[in-house]
């Protein structure tokens, strides 16, 4: 069995704790509740004839309170970066994130914008869209309430892991 | 185990392990015996040594940082911060490790935290739930008055249909939305209005109208208040509305101008959101009542207090009013978190340049307020404002490590000498901050009469310019441009002058400056555009090819109507678009690049020409020359005056006009005067000139005469 560390990064209150419930235990709690340090939760996902084990590193958010730590990052396979569409502050956040982390590793990277089940207070238009596409390996637009996309999200991720891996013994 | 180093460590929920083996995670227990250890390691089996494996992600990873402690030869420890263990048999455990060398052994140990995760979750709960709803809040504000000052622009007549079914939207505001008169009679105020200002009827007799009970704690909480309305400015910020017996609310207040294109206030919107229980939340969790969160600054609040200490003790001090130059335009270029960056590095920089007995505070947006105690004369508070401004003039750097630079505006006003209450003080300090603001220069401004007097008789400019489009007092003349080649006119510059009814004729430099800080510019530049064209087409229509330019204000050129009604200018004057140029300074170029280079484009695709005005004053930027779409350079007077004498200036208009060439660009000078000036210019093959020495700017009927001599 493959063993893959992900994180889930991203401001506070845009939903990584709810995604991974979503998607580890198929659970939504309306309730908000902070995250405070971190939390590894894990869940086993069958890909091409082989399991693939996910370790998700669930952060504390990052804003006034909390700062980023990018050696948490240390040793992870991949790393979703969680925004808000209903809070357009939390994109530029999550892009910041997004350049710290690459300052330390070169490992793919997910975009989820979430809530999607809530009306979208900012879109990317058609540029911002390309642009962005170029900064992430994969961009979901997803609903840990509703599920839509969730388990599609880390399907993906797995894939294109279970890829690099494959790559990886050949070269 | 039943040592009473044990007990202690089960008392502080804890166990202490020691590290045998730092490659292998290989440790022996040394103390501790709580359940949730046994939970929290099952493969101890009660055993007196075990490894710590990836069943532990978090405590295992936190390993590899730890060997550096434990490898190293002195003392050390290292924390490794809260994280939550789900144990096998599911129970939660919020825990942390400390890894520890000392006196040449490697220990580790692992504390449950249950009590400190629980405080902490509380707290940050509430404190993110604060932070969660201002974004709500400033959304919820931002979408409606986007949307409302949307449709109060439009026309009266649309006006009126538009408001109709936008009364929904803003009934069912959750905040208080009041949009009024000029005057502050209310047009609209919405159920939610009423009921954040309902008064209770046993108490009060006579009931207040919510607009009235804002205007009066502005009038009474915001030393700015009258400059706002002189201004015409918008404004953002808390009051705490106060009724005897019972009521305490506190409001965060958007106070918005709609205004016409004359520049006057024809509406004013006003929202109203009751934040009492986030000031509740805040003052709860975190005691910052009196503290701004961001730069953990005393806040205008806890200011305001300290000033009314002060000039209670009557000794002599002088108040600073300081704010960051363009600080919007850093905003929108480097976004919101690059500029509470800012705030936080600038609120540092004034700290380290002020005595501890000072007092510094953050008021508003990008204010700070500064109580220099114990000064009283200009000389010593220049000194301590020159020890803050050289701090500031170091570089800042961005996220990204991007170097920029700031400017300041300083107001500064001393007690007892300029003001002796707190608002006055307050409102001349204010005052002198908005008299002193240059774009991109740090000012010092300190309050005196003169000054008064001089923002007094701004005002009374700003008004005439007013009536001065009502009753048409504007009139264009025309400067001929000479093409050196053919020497004959070739093009004119159109020049606005200012027919005052009492003065006379006004110099531009005395109005336009207002009128670009007024807003009055956009309506006086519609106005050039429109006659432009038809001056243009007239001369067109007299048989004579000749291009007329027009200068475009750095206001103009970030409107964003400026391209619709210059074409349809054009289109209505059936004027050919190869007859008419524009010009631009280098400033606009260069602060507004991506909107100027968007504009340009565009006019050119439209078949006009683009000159840059006034070329060598300010950037001199090639970078700039080379993308943009430009057709002519014109080299500033200043270096043709003395370009005779002046081997400096004669060396920079060859480089310009060499330069240009390079760029296939044509080169005009202007301000040409003497038959020397002249001849050094055609020697250095200019393309065209302008000047005295052929005409003064003309009347356009003149200007038709200079014509008709110069073509016979």
């Amino acid at each position: 069995m493959i063993q893959k560390k992900i994180c889930l990064l991203g401001a506070s209150s845009v939903g990584k704790t709810s995604l991974v419930q979503q998607f580890v235990e198929g659970i939504f709690n309306e309730k908000y509740l902070t995250t405070i340090g971190v939390k590894v939760d894990r869940k086993t996902l069958p890909i091409a004839n082989q399991e693939i084990n996910f370790m998700l590193w669930d952060m504390e958010g990052n804003d006034s309170y909390n700062v980023f730590q990018e050696r948490y990052l240390r040793g992870a396979a991949g790393y979703i970066i969680v925004v808000d569409q209903t809070r357009a502050s939390s994109l530029h956040e999550g892009l910041d994130i997004h350049t710290l982390a690459q300052q330390v590793t070169n490992c793919p990277a997910i975009l989820a914008i979430n809530k999607n089940d809530l009306p979208a207070t900012w879109h990317l238009d058609d540029s911002e869209n390309e642009s962005y596409k170029k900064l992430f390996d994969l961009q979901f637009s997803t609903s840990a309430k509703t599920g839509s996309n969730v388990e599609e999200m880390f399907l993906a991720l797995a894939k294109l892991l279970v890829r690099f891996e494959k790559n990886d013994i050949t070269t | 185990m039943t040592s009473l180093l044990n007990t202690v460590s089960n008392a502080l929920e804890q166990i202490i392990l020691e590290v045998t083996d730092t490659n292998t995670g290989t440790v022996t227990w040394l103390d501790g015996d709580s359940a949730w250890a046994s939970d929290l390691f099952p493969q101890s089996n009660n055993q007196f040594s075990f490894i710590i494996n990836s069943d532990t992600p978090f405590l295992f990873d936190f390993l590899i940082d730890a060997k550096l402690i434990w490898r190293q030869a002195e003392n050390g420890k290292l924390r490794s911060g809260l994280w939550t263990e789900v144990t096998h048999n599911n129970k939660e455990l919020h825990l942390e490790a400390i890894a520890i060398r000392q006196e040449q052994r490697n220990l580790l140990i692992i504390s449950n935290q249950q009590e400190s995760f629980t405080h902490q979750q509380k707290t940050k709960q509430s404190a993110r739930e604060v932070l969660l709803s201002y974004d709500r809040l400033f959304l919820k504000n931002e979408y409606l008055h986007t949307r409302l000052l949307s449709i109060l622009k439009q026309p009266a007549a649309q006006n009126n249909n538009i408001i109709a079914t936008t009364s929904k939207v803003i009934e069912n505001a959750e905040f208080a939305v009041i949009i009024t008169s000029s005057d502050f009679t209310t047009s609209i105020e919405n159920s939610a209005a009423l009921r954040l200002f309902e008064q209770n009827k046993a108490v009060s007799t006579q009931q207040s109208r919510p607009i009235d009970i804002i205007i009066t704690l502005m009038k009474n909480q915001l030393p700015e208040y009258e400059r706002l309305l002189l201004t015409h400015s918008s404004w953002n910020g808390e009051l705490c509305w106060i009724l005897p017996p019972s009521t305490l609310k506190w409001l965060k207040i958007g106070f918005y101008p709609v205004k016409n294109k004359l520049n006057e206030v024809e509406n004013w919107i006003i929202f109203a959101n009751d934040i009492s229980t986030i000031k509740h939340l805040v003052q709860r969790n975190e005691q910052l009542a009196l503290q701004d969160m961001l730069t953990e600054l005393p806040n205008r609040f806890s200011f305001w207090q300290v000033l009314e200490k002060h000039i209670a003790a009557k000794r002599a001090f002088y108040l600073l009013y300081l704010d960051i130059n363009e600080f919007r335009r850093h905003n929108e270029f480097y976004g919101h978190d690059e500029g509470d960056k800012l705030l936080i590095e600038l609120s540092k920089r004034i700290n380290t340049a002020v005595k501890a007995s000072d007092f510094l505070a953050r008021v508003g947006g990008d204010e700070f307020a500064i109580i220099l105690n114990n000064i009283d004369s200009q000389i010593a508070c220049k000194t301590a404002i020159e020890r803050i401004i050289k701090n500031i003039n170091k570089p800042f750097y961005t996220s990204k490590s991007e170097s920029f630079n700031v400017s300041i505006s300083i107001g500064a006003a001393s007690f007892p000498n300029d003001a002796q209450s707190v608002e006055e003080l307050m409102k001349f300090v204010d005052l002198s901050a908005y008299n002193g603001k240059q774009k991109k220069k740090n000012s010092i401004q300190f309050y005196s009469q003169s000054m008064k007097d001089v923002s007094h008789s701004v005002i009374l400019i700003e008004q005439e310019l007013r009536q001065a489009i009502i009753n048409n007092e504007f009139e264009l003349y025309l400067q001929p441009i000479i093409d050196i080649k053919t020497n004959r006119i070739n093009k004119a510059e159109a020049l606005i002058r200012w027919n005052h009814p009492v003065k006379g004729i006004v110099n531009p430099d005395d109005f336009i400056p207002i009128a670009e800080k007024s807003g009055l510019i956009i309506t006086i530049g519609e106005w050039v555009i429109s006659q432009t064209c038809q001056m243009a087409k007239q001369i067109s229509e007299l048989g004579f090819e000749l291009k007329i330019s027009m200068n475009l204000s750095p206001a103009q050129v970030l409107d964003a109507n400026l391209f619709k009604y210059l074409s349809t200018c054009i289109f209505d004057n059936q004027v050919n678009p190869r007859l008419l140029e524009l010009e631009v300074t280098e400033g606009v170029l260069v602060d507004d690049y991506r909107v100027a280079e968007q504009l340009l484009s565009n006019i050119r695709a439209l078949g006009l020409s683009i000159s840059v005005d006034d070329f060598g004053t300010g950037y001199s930027s090639l970078s700039y020359l080379k993308k943009l779409p430009l057709d002519y350079l014109k080299i500033d007077r200043s270096f043709i005056k003395e370009i005779v004498t002046d081997d400096n200036d004669k060396a920079i208009v060859r480089a310009v006009i060499a330069m240009a060439h390079t760029l296939n660009l044509c080169v005009t000078a202007e301000g040409v005067e003497t038959a020397e000036q002249l001849s050094f210019l055609v020697d250095n093959s200019c393309n065209s000139v302008q000047g005295y020495i052929f005409s003064r700017p003309l009347k356009f009927d003149n200007f038709i005469k200079l014509l008709n001599i110069s073509s016979s």
